[in-house]
């Protein structure tokens, strides 16, 4: 009974993990085209969940260690319970929602391992866990993909305005918009790929070690389905408080420097997981868009909210690995305590739900007005429509404190 | 330890490629510019964003495993 309800329980969270990482991570690939009116916020969303959807189900290479060797795994080394298991999503999913609550684009993976590292180190003792390979696979990479992203990021983007410049005449560099669907879609199509495997993994190996299926087995055609719709669903969500943040926060982006970024983005992790040099997506995209900022002229990156992202880099791992720590402490009591684990978890998750009520950023519609002043007028345009829209609502405020009586007020204005 | 030849392969693939793609993409956009007023140049242009488009169809492919298998 105990067995089967860890498992239940684990299945269960592995798939709401799932569902965070896809809205985590929509700002990843559909932040630029959306803040660049390239594609209408919603569009944007759908597009990412579909090729989400499209590629969990097209890549099913489930990876045979849930920790990628971060955790002495296997034969010789620690078995990971379940119940660590358990606890590490805990830790991975909180601070994903903070992070999220905080508009902060954090790697979903480290959160993972955060977690997991953690229920490991109180699990396990402190033998379990390979410093090195958390060094070379976590901490250095965290270092490079920004440096490497925001390089390509960079020269793509002079290059683009170098070669599209015309001085007196129209340039064409609206194109640039149309271009940038198809670069934003394959950075959405390679994410779906990558990350729903993960879920996929930590859910058959979660069924391995509860013995409900044979070692090193495939994952069973209901965890794709499921994982597929739990990515594609998050994706859909749309997390708009990190699409801002990416869209608009870091960066005023233009068509020519979404189109770049974008581009570096798909280049970066397309060649990072292709020759061995794992870097996360997120911070790949962050990068690519700081140094798209920075290549075009006149350009100004808000270092400020860059720092607090990089910080949240850093911290990731560690407040996972707290609250997986914690959890797994819990968890040592029994069954009991993974209930306990499963409550604090679900009271965290529904106050972190209703403190981003409190400020909702519910915003695809705003979203879209501002962009659309943003792309289509120059900045005078944009100043003068202001300008315009206050009068007009001054205007209007003036006519209904008017003191004629409301009764004259309708039919005056079908005359008009 | 850390693989600093494989690093310095991916940051010259990434860097370069992205490069490339962008600047082909960036060249058909501004042979598109004049090709209203010089003859021939738009298919010029096109071939750029079509090359371009083979781009990105390799990177689709790069991402598909199972057509790598086949």
């Amino acid at each position: 009974m105990g067995l089967t309800f860890i498992v239940v329980l684990v299945i269960v969270l592995a798939v709401f993990f799932d569902f965070t990482n896809g809205f985590h991570d929509t700002a990843n690939a559909m932040a630029t085209p959306i803040a660049t009116g390239a594609l209408r916020p919603k569009v944007a969303v759908a597009v990412a969940a579909v090729l989400n959807l499209a590629g969990a189900f097209l890549s099913t290479t489930v990876a045979s260690t849930i920790s990628g060797g971060i955790i002495h795994e296997g034969p010789g080394g620690v078995d990971i319970t379940p119940a660590m298991i358990f606890a590490g999503l805990i830790g991975a999913v909180i601070w994903n929602l903070v992070t999220w609550l905080r508009g902060l684009p954090s790697s979903s993976s480290h959160a993972l391992f955060g977690g997991l590292i953690g229920a490991a180190l109180v699990g396990a003792g402190l033998g379990s866990v390979d410093f090195g390979v958390v060094l070379s696979k976590v901490i250095i990479p965290a270092v490079l993909a920004p440096l490497v992203a925001g390089l390509a990021g960079f020269i793509a983007t002079r290059l683009a305005y170098r070669i599209t410049r015309r001085p007196v005449e129209k340039n064409h560099r609206a194109g640039f918009r149309v271009g940038q669907i198809f670069t934003s879609s394959l950075v959405a199509l390679a994410h779906g790929t990558n990350d729903a495997q993960k879920t996929m993994g930590v859910i058959t190996l979660a069924l391995i070690a509860g013995g409900f299926l044979p070692t090193g087995s495939a994952p069973p055609v209901w965890v794709i389905i499921v994982c597929a719709c739990a990515i594609a669903a998050g994706t859909y969500s749309g997390g708009w408080r990190i699409i801002q943040t990416l869209g608009g926060g870091l960066t005023d982006i233009k068509a020519t420097q979404g189109f770049s970024a974008e581009a570096a983005t798909a280049a970066t992790v397309l060649a990072s997981s292709h020759l061995g040099f794992a870097l996360s997506t997120t911070q790949v995209a962050s990068g690519s868009i700081i140094g798209a900022g920075l290549g075009r002229r006149g350009g100004a990156i808000q270092w400020a909210t860059a720092g607090k992202i990089v910080i949240a880099w850093f911290i990731t791992l560690p407040a996972a690995a707290a609250v997986g720590a914690v959890c797994e402490v819990i968890a040592g009591l029994g069954v009991e305590g993974l209930v306990i684990d499963a409550t604090l978890g679900l009271v965290v998750i529904l106050a972190i739900f209703l403190l981003s009520r409190r400020r909702p950023v519910e915003q695809s519609k705003a979203l879209e007005v501002d962009v659309a002043m943003n792309s289509v007028m120059t900045r005078v345009e944009r100043r003068a429509a202001e300008k315009k829209r206050g009068d007009e609502i001054l205007a209007t405020r003036r006519r209904l404190s008017d003191e004629s009586s409301l009764f004259d007020y309708g039919p005056r204005e079908e005359a008009t | 330890m850390i693989d600093w030849a494989a690093f310095i392969v991916v940051a010259a693939v990434s860097i370069g490629s992205a490069a490339v793609l962008v600047a082909i993409f960036a060249l058909g956009l501004r042979l598109l510019a004049i090709a209203e007023t010089h003859r021939g140049v738009r298919v010029v242009a096109v071939t750029c964003f079509v090359v371009a488009a083979a781009g990105a169809l390799y990177g689709v492919y790069l991402v598909i495993p199972s057509l790598q298998l086949a």
